[in-house]
């Protein structure tokens, strides 16, 4: 491996970002499914599991407004936003990637740049996950944790009953999305690789 | 025929009771309009009266008639004198026309069971160190209404809240103020007391709750039809079915209301029975799926005088989209989001379990084309 194959892909606030709302998000889900299934579940006491949610519920928040402020302050929010003119014939070649042209060895159609680092099924999968689903995720969950606080609001949208469905309706997606995101990040040229890139910002270019 | 012996066993027992109550009631033939005759006087105080008056309640002695005129006491024809029973007669050639000081009235004689659960309580045990707390410190013994009618709010203010402040304990309690808004304080601190969920029609653009006649004269129906509206399969449970037939008839009717639910204590004795160390304080007792907490709801239909009709309502009811204003995290979840969240976990499993299994059953044909490839490279620079 020599130097110059390496691409510095993942600046500073992105590592340190995704760090902190990959912690969350796990705590999230532990702490989601001792909520919600108390009866079966005994991981920590219910109301510890609670706090510990809110809590890391506004860690996750304070991280997802480093995300922004980052994307914004830069401009590179842009590499979240697909282009329409080539956007189908890219996600067909990517999809064929995956589905066949991965198990065959073939390289992958997309090449990591800084200025455009996801392929185009990841720029469209991260365009709704942070500006709609983790968005709604956010903001449901702050109204569930004061409900009396925010019941304007909550009736306004129909209810709590409402709020807490598209909350756990999100928190089942975040879950399974959890699961793929880690196996796609085994795609690399190493099954490590992807991590390993996302501590120390290079990406290998093979 | 079965059904007889049971209405004849009450009717005996209603004429017993009532055969029992007419001594005390005519212990003393003293309407209620004599004693209003002074004590309707808004000045009426003990300084006032210039130490002729010994009455160790209150300094106020003035009786507010109309609000007593609304009580419960009164409501069921229990006088002045049913309760003051040491006094038998006015003497009107005095100016005090009855005794100094008054004997305190003694609520067991009515009130037994909730006065043995009272003496077994905290507030009794608070005695001993010099607090003397009695019924009228949250019953108000003139003005008692029924509280069966009242919400979680009114409940606390016109109880707990006198003298405790939620707020100063509880430190342990996550989402406190939602859980002081929808749970009264007894549900909790007595936890054998019976409990169901409140159902009430609540107005989100007023912010009220709709009264038994509001809501009758917006469905145009008398009271006993309301039954016959709800339970159309007349087994005295409002299914979801039935539930939701309610909801499309008040937004036909283009009302704004929607099922406010509480957690609330059935009118019983045993809720005087709070001790200390006893209170609930497993939160999974109540936010666990089954719990018993949400066995009972009743969908409620409040009077003015405090009483209400009651309606059992099908705990489904809790669980299902058809009462979108209440959500007890865990207790009254809808099963149906459990099984849409695992196909989505089974589908997320089932994705990265697939291709990685593709991935590892095609490891070899990676590498004889990484072999092959090699090789005409090989080949390639060979030829060079």
């Amino acid at each position: 491996m020599s130097h110059e194959k390496l691409i510095y892909i993942h600046p500073a606030p992105v590592r340190v970002w995704h760090w902190l709302n990959a912690a969350g998000i796990v705590l999230l889900v532990v702490t989601g499914f001792q909520i919600r299934y108390a009866e079966i579940l005994n991981l920590m006491p219910l109301k510890d599991s609670v706090s510990l949610h809110n809590f890391t519920g506004f860690g996750v928040i304070a991280a997802y407004f480093l995300w922004l402020f980052y994307y914004l302050s830069t401009g590179k929010i842009i590499i979240y936003f697909p282009d329409p003119s080539t956007f189908v014939a890219k996600a067909v070649k990517q999809v064929k990637f995956y589905g066949y042209g991965i198990f065959r060895g073939e390289p992958n159609p997309h090449v990591m740049t800084p200025e455009n680092k996801f392929n185009v099924l990841q720029q469209k999968a991260y365009l709704g996950i942070m500006f709609v689903l983790l968005p709604a995720q956010m903001i449901s969950g702050v109204f569930l944790w004061k409900v009396k606080g925010y019941s304007d609001y909550i009736h306004l949208l129909g209810g709590i009953r409402i709020i807490d469905t598209i909350h756990v309706l999100f928190f089942f997606f975040f879950t399974s999305f959890l699961v793929v995101h880690c196996y796609l990040a085994t795609l690399g040229h190493t099954p490590l690789a992807h991590f390993k890139a996302m501590i120390t910002g290079y990406e290998e270019h093979h | 025929m079965k059904n007889l012996i049971p209405t004849i066993g009450i009717g005996l027992a209603v004429a017993l009771a009532c055969l029992a109550a007419a001594p005390m009631a005519g212990a003393a033939s003293i309407e209620n309009s004599e004693c209003f005759a002074c004590h309707s006087d808004e000045g009426l105080t003990r300084s006032a009266t210039e130490g002729m008056n010994h009455s160790r309640m209150s300094e106020q002695l003035f009786i507010d008639e109309t609000q007593f005129n609304h009580s419960v006491h009164h409501n069921n024809g229990i006088g002045c004198v049913d309760c003051h029973i040491d006094i038998t007669k006015l003497d009107y050639k005095q100016d005090l026309p009855h005794k100094k000081q008054l004997d305190l009235v003694n609520c067991t004689m009515c009130h037994e069971e909730s006065s043995n659960a009272f003496k077994d309580s905290v507030h009794m045990k608070i005695r001993g160190k010099g607090i003397t707390m009695n019924c009228n410190a949250c019953h108000e013994y003139h003005y008692a209404t029924r509280q069966e009618a009242l919400s979680v709010t009114d409940r606390t203010n016109n109880g707990c809240t006198k003298c405790h402040n939620p707020y100063q304990s509880h430190d342990w309690l996550p989402q406190k103020n939602e859980h002081f808004s929808f749970v009264e304080c007894v549900v909790c601190h007595v936890p054998e007391a019976p409990r169901h969920i409140r159902l009430s029609f609540f107005d989100l653009m007023t912010n009220k709750f709709y009264s038994s006649q509001e809501i009758l004269k917006i469905l145009g129906i008398s009271e006993s039809e309301f039954r016959l509206l709800l339970d159309t399969d007349k087994d005295d449970i409002i299914n979801v079915k039935e539930f939701e037939n309610l909801e499309l008839i008040l937004r036909q009717k283009n009302v704004h209301a929607i099922f406010h639910a509480e957690l609330v204590a059935k009118m019983h004795p045993s809720v005087h029975k709070i001790n200390r160390g006893q209170a609930e304080r497993d939160c999974k007792t109540c936010h666990s799926a089954n719990s018993p907490y949400f066995d009972a709801v009743t969908l409620v239909l409040a009077k003015d005088d405090g009483s209400s009709d009651h309606f059992q309502v099908d705990r489904a009811v809790l669980e299902s989209f058809s009462l979108r204003h209440f959500y007890a995290l865990g207790g009254t979840r809808i099963k149906l989001l459990d099984k849409i969240g695992f196909l989505l976990l089974a589908g997320g499993f089932s994705v990265v379990l697939g291709h990685l299994a593709v991935r590892i059953a095609t490891i070899p044909l990676r590498r004889k084309n990484a072999y092959e490839a090699e090789q005409s490279s090989m080949q390639e620079e060979v030829s060079r």
